[in-house]
């Protein structure tokens, strides 16, 4: 479970601001940071992972490759698919300021193939912090998957989602069953796990030397 | 096997201390002496450490019963010892594997490695090793002390048994055994679970009995996620919720409503527990 991350050249954030940046007091409240993918390959995003620090809140542009724009560089279009993402539900408070996020397919308003650039606008509205910025950028594509997607259904509701109330009378304690099939399960399971890899070296298929079988020729 | 740690976790040498005291007090003083080269001579030293230490291994629930037959089947095996007749060691054998519980691993392990030495050595300081008609015996042996059907017993025997002419590796024998074992318990186990699900009537509902193996095959034959995971999932399916959700479903439908003896029931519990069983190759 190690998928390793798309190759990709994360620059460094620009940050943008009105006036003169030495001058000015005024610490800016918006960062950019433009991620290029190789041009060849073009990635159909699964997962985003970062570590934040001090962003409040994120929104993530894409550029894609469709088939219909192939030749006509210029004119590919950033879409949106992510606006303005809490990292920082406070944002003049420290929660969720370096925490580690993962964002998914699934929360994007938009599809995700075939992206050729990741564009991240970072806000933050709080003058608190004296910067901000997001580490560890990582892009994970979507045929390795990550563990959440192989996420089993039955593991998000151990715990017992629906009372079963009205059970018709008639059956057995549940608890005792369930007591007496667990161990059962146990012990087939150690059987199971016990095997030998020991073997007695029989190559022949069952009954081929039946003496009917045999033959003078 | 959590129900087999809950046997003894403390160690039992209550009954054995006051056994070994004599011995090492003799060891010291000047008159004593000769009593603990008696002892020595007449190899009780050993032989009451031998004992120890299988109490210790098995760890038995009743050290002094386990203790007697320890002894008595010492006196039995000497007695028979000049002979060392095929049936004298394979009840030698049959001895040192019921000697502790299959999950004390340790114990369990060295007492498979003494049966298999005790079963190869053969007159004439010869060890021509273990062939397939004397383990087989074994097995069949070791199924006979439970209530397992008949029919149970031989579907096991035809996966792990060996043909007579066959030399048995130490591992398959060891696999062999335990298997033998762990179905007795299996069934043992098998046979409280169709207490529990006839109510104390006598005889269950077919469709329950049905449900509950069905959620048990289910269960056993999960995917093939890493370890633990799977344990995860086996311990929600077979959850009280779970259970009775499958049950009550069972009951609903709309079937006629018969009945399932023990018998099948047993067979067919069993046949979910052998197919987990590796046959021999």
């Amino acid at each position: 479970m190690a998928p390793g991350p798309a190759p990709c050249t994360v620059r460094s954030p620009v940050v943008l601001q009105v006036g003169d940046v030495k001058t000015d007091l005024a610490r800016p409240g918006v960062a950019i940071i433009d991620v290029v993918l190789p041009p060849a390959q073009p990635l159909d995003l699964q997962e985003i992972v970062f570590k934040n620090s001090y962003t409040a809140f994120l929104t993530v542009r894409v550029q894609r490759r469709r088939p219909c724009d192939v030749g006509r560089e210029g004119a590919r279009k950033w879409v949106t698919c992510l606006w303005n993402h809490c990292l920082m539900p406070s944002p003049h408070t420290e929660t969720g300021s370096q925490d580690y996020f993962s964002l998914f397919r699934h929360q994007m308003l938009c599809d995700v193939d075939q992206v050729t650039a990741v564009r991240l606008i970072l806000r933050q509205p709080s003058p608190v912090w004296l910067n901000f910025t997001l580490e560890e950028l990582r892009l994970y594509p979507k045929d390795q998957q990550s563990l959440q997607t192989d996420f089993p259904t039955w593991l998000s509701h151990l715990a017992p989602q629906q009372q079963p109330e009205n059970l018709h009378g008639g059956i057995p304690d549940p608890e005792k069953v369930s007591t007496e099939v667990q161990q059962l399960w146990v012990l087939t399971e150690m059987i199971h796990a016990n095997q030998t890899a020991a073997r007695i070296g029989r190559f022949d298929v069952d009954g081929c030397y039946d003496i009917n079988l045999l033959s003078y020729t | 096997m959590a129900t087999c740690e809950k046997r003894r976790s403390a160690p039992a040498p209550a009954t054995g201390s006051g056994l070994v005291e004599p011995v090492r007090a003799g060891v010291g003083g000047r008159e004593p002496e000769s009593e603990a080269e008696f002892l020595l001579q007449a190899g009780v030293t050993s032989m009451v450490r031998e004992a120890l230490l299988k109490v210790l291994e098995a760890r038995p629930e009743e050290p002094v019963s386990f203790l007697a037959s320890y002894f008595e089947k010492l006196v039995l095996s000497g007695a028979a010892g000049d002979r060392h007749g095929q049936q004298q060691r394979l009840a030698r054998a049959l001895w040192y594997v019921r000697l502790a519980h299959h999950s004390h691993r340790t114990a369990f392990n060295n007492n498979v490695s003494m049966a298999y030495e005790c079963l190869s050595a053969r007159g004439r300081r010869k060890k021509p090793g273990v062939n397939g008609k004397i383990y087989s015996e074994l097995l069949k042996k070791i199924c006979q002390d439970g209530e397992v059907p008949e029919e149970v017993v031989s579907s096991l025997l035809r996966k792990i048994q060996c043909r007579d002419h066959e030399a048995v590796p130490f591992d398959v024998f060891r696999y062999g055994v335990l298997s033998c074992f762990v179905l007795l318990e299996f069934v043992a186990k098998a046979d409280t679970l169709y207490d529990v699900l006839d109510d104390g009537s006598g005889v269950a509902d077919k469709r329950v009995c049905q449900a509950v193996l069905g959620t048990l095959e289910d269960a056993l034959g999960a995917s093939d996620f890493s370890v633990p995971i799977r344990y995860l999932e086996a311990g929600s399916k077979l959850g009280p919720d779970c259970l009775a959700l499958a049950m009550d479903k069972a009951l609903l439908e709309r079937k006629i409503c018969s009945s399932m003896n023990r018998e099948e029931f047993l067979t067919k519990a069993t046949a979910l527990f052998i197919a987990k069983v590796k046959p021999i190759d």
